[in-house]
């Protein structure tokens, strides 16, 4: 039988047997287990980055593009920080559910002190984007410019009329909105910390104990251009939700989507190469573990939302980047940037999630 | 900064019988179904008649490298300079598991709290109990023996700074030890078959006490 697609409990006992040639034996217990909330910290934060990165973005790309008005640039960068500023909302009370002292995590400037932990890394990256997400949307959401603008992501707005500051908040935005520059410069940092959340990827591939995880380069990238695809995808989705005009901008983006997708693909690839290759026993568990029972739906939901996602990003992009949409292209291409992003954040999601659950039947060593 | 304090395990002499792991509880006033610092697992390998069982005891190995302190987010796991033992100030642990997965030996435990806990060397007594005691002393400088050392019924666990604990090892784990086995976390006998023990007794060399009740 061959040990890749025999049943797990099958596959261990071969390999523990395989193993007993070598120096060391190794023995097989459960490892320990993070609860679902981890992946979904591990998504939200890149999607979080996605999402600035695009509203960040968003009005070089209107400028070196020409768009037709203002109105789809500032649809594209509220909707981005707003993803920006929930999904790292997201991402902090997921990982914050799971821990068992709560206070001393939200105390991390006090207790965080292990700068060679990626948790302590982290929580510094995505409290910084945060930051920075938060006040940029403060900036796009109130003031006279956005007083006078249209779009269905000045939503906001209209739950602080509700509460009768809505007058306060434009005249504190516009008294105290910095110079284009230092704009410019809070752009900058909140793209490089969009591109810092790789260190979700770090966090998983420094655990040498897993093989699945353990690869430096695999984990990290895959992550990262899943994860920002995901967010870049959801915020010109919601976009085009409302405004339904495929201007080269949003074939930018969609063609920047399907780009990254096709990266991340490469990336699981090439991490799905190293494992098959390896010879550790817990490899070939993880192995067996993915492409068997239910675990193997997840993986094909990987594959399948990244190709999906890569093929009709680019697609559309270059449709609508070259100016070959029209009314009927219009039509189809709108609802399926929308269905195959909506597929690529599932796809982003059970990437980790599966990363998580195929390691969760990883062993342990066990001295002998 | 002392000698590295380390554990050694020979699975030919353990009978199985889980006095370390009961011992360890006890000592450490834990209940009976917490989780174990120090467990012990039976590990069988092929099918009757060719079927064996080795049953290994297994606890945190204080790693010279520990894991589990680098990835440790609020620094509550440190590797002592003076012994090489590794404590858990519980007043800093936020919960996050990931000393857990680090660990190549499953050693750290979390309570009802949700807190780390795991074996401290019995530098202290209780979860967290090592943290900021002095250094570790050897029974012949008055500290005590570990529990799950002093109650094997086998002599099968030993622990001490890693001159001692090498001087008592057989060549054969030695060796193995300076070789990189288990990343030099621990020192381990090469689990004997008794073909293999009677070759060695036929030839004079040093058997480190495998226990056989055949032939």
């Amino acid at each position: 039988m061959d040990p890749l697609t025999a049943p797990l409990e099958f596959a261990i006992a071969l390999e523990s047997g395989l193993v007993g040639q070598s120096a060391v034996d190794h023995y097989w217990l459960s490892a320990d287990y993070w609860d679902l909330s981890i992946p979904l910290y591990l998504f939200l934060a890149v999607v979080a980055g996605g999402g600035v990165l695009t509203g960040a973005t968003a009005p070089v790309l209107a400028r070196l593009l020409g768009s037709a008005d203002g109105r789809l640039e500032g649809e594209l960068a509220r909707w981005g920080f707003l993803v920006g500023v929930v999904s790292a909302a997201g991402a902090g009370l997921a990982v914050l559910s799971h821990l068992a002292v709560i206070l001393r995590a939200v105390l991390f400037p006090i207790y965080l002190t292990n700068f060679e932990s990626w948790i302590t890394i982290g929580t510094w990256i995505l409290v910084g984007l945060s930051v920075i997400a938060t006040v940029c949307l403060v900036f796009r959401l109130f003031g006279a410019k956005a007083a006078a603008a249209e779009g269905a992501s000045l939503f906001p707005r209209a739950i602080v009329g509700k509460l009768g500051l809505l007058e306060l908040a434009d005249r504190l935005v516009d008294r105290f909105r910095p110079p284009a520059v230092v704009m410019g410069g809070l752009y900058a940092a909140g793209s490089l910390l969009a591109i810092a959340t790789i260190y979700t990827g770090f966090e998983l591939s420094i655990v040498e104990t897993v093989p699945l995880w353990n690869m430096p380069v695999a984990v990290p990238l895959a992550f990262l251009f899943s994860g920002l695809a995901a967010g870049i995808g959801l915020t010109v989705g919601l976009t085009l939700v409302f405004e339904r005009r495929l201007e080269p901008i949003i074939g930018a983006y969609a063609a920047m989507v399907g780009l990254l997708s096709g990266l991340g693909l490469a990336a699981v690839w090439y991490g799905w190469s190293v494992l098959t290759a390896s010879d550790a026993p817990a490899a070939a568990a993880s192995q067996v573990a993915l492409t068997n029972g239910t675990l193997a739906a997840g993986s094909w939901l990987v594959v399948f939302g990244l190709a999906v996602a890569s093929v009709v990003g680019l697609l559309v992009g270059a449709l609508a980047l070259t100016g070959r949409s029209g009314d009927g292209t219009d039509r189809l291409a709108g609802p399926a940037l929308i269905g195959s992003f909506g597929l690529l954040l599932l796809g982003s999601l059970a990437l980790r999630i599966i990363l998580l659950l195929a390691a969760e039947q990883n062993p342990v060593v066990v001295v002998g | 900064m002392g000698e590295q304090w380390m554990f050694y395990f020979d699975p030919n002499r353990c009978i199985g019988c889980h006095a370390c792991s009961v011992a360890c509880k006890q000592r450490h006033d834990r209940d009976a179904d917490a989780d174990e610092w120090r467990s012990v697992f039976h590990v069988s390998t092929g099918e009757y008649p060719e079927f064996e069982e080795v049953p290994v005891s297994m606890s945190c190995m204080h790693c010279h490298d520990a894991p589990c302190e680098s990835v440790c987010p609020p620094d509550a796991i440190i590797k002592r300079d003076e012994d090489g033992i590794v404590t858990v100030d519980r007043d800093r642990c936020i919960g996050c598991h990931y000393c857990a997965w680090a660990c190549p030996f499953g050693a750290p435990t979390y309570d009802d709290e949700g807190l780390m806990s795991k074996c401290n060397l019995c530098l202290g007594e209780g979860a967290g109990g090592g943290h900021g005691q002095p250094e570790r002393k050897t029974p012949e400088e008055g500290g005590v023996q570990p529990a799950c050392v002093s109650d094997c019924v086998g002599d099968a666990i030993k622990a001490g700074p890693q001159s001692e604990v090498m001087a008592e090892a057989s060549d054969r784990a030695a060796e193995r030890f300076e070789d990189g086995a288990y990343d030099q976390r621990v020192i381990v006998e090469p689990v004997d078959d008794d073909a293999a023990v009677a070759e060695a007794i036929r030839e004079g060399e040093s058997t480190a006490g495998a226990v056989t009740y055949e032939g």
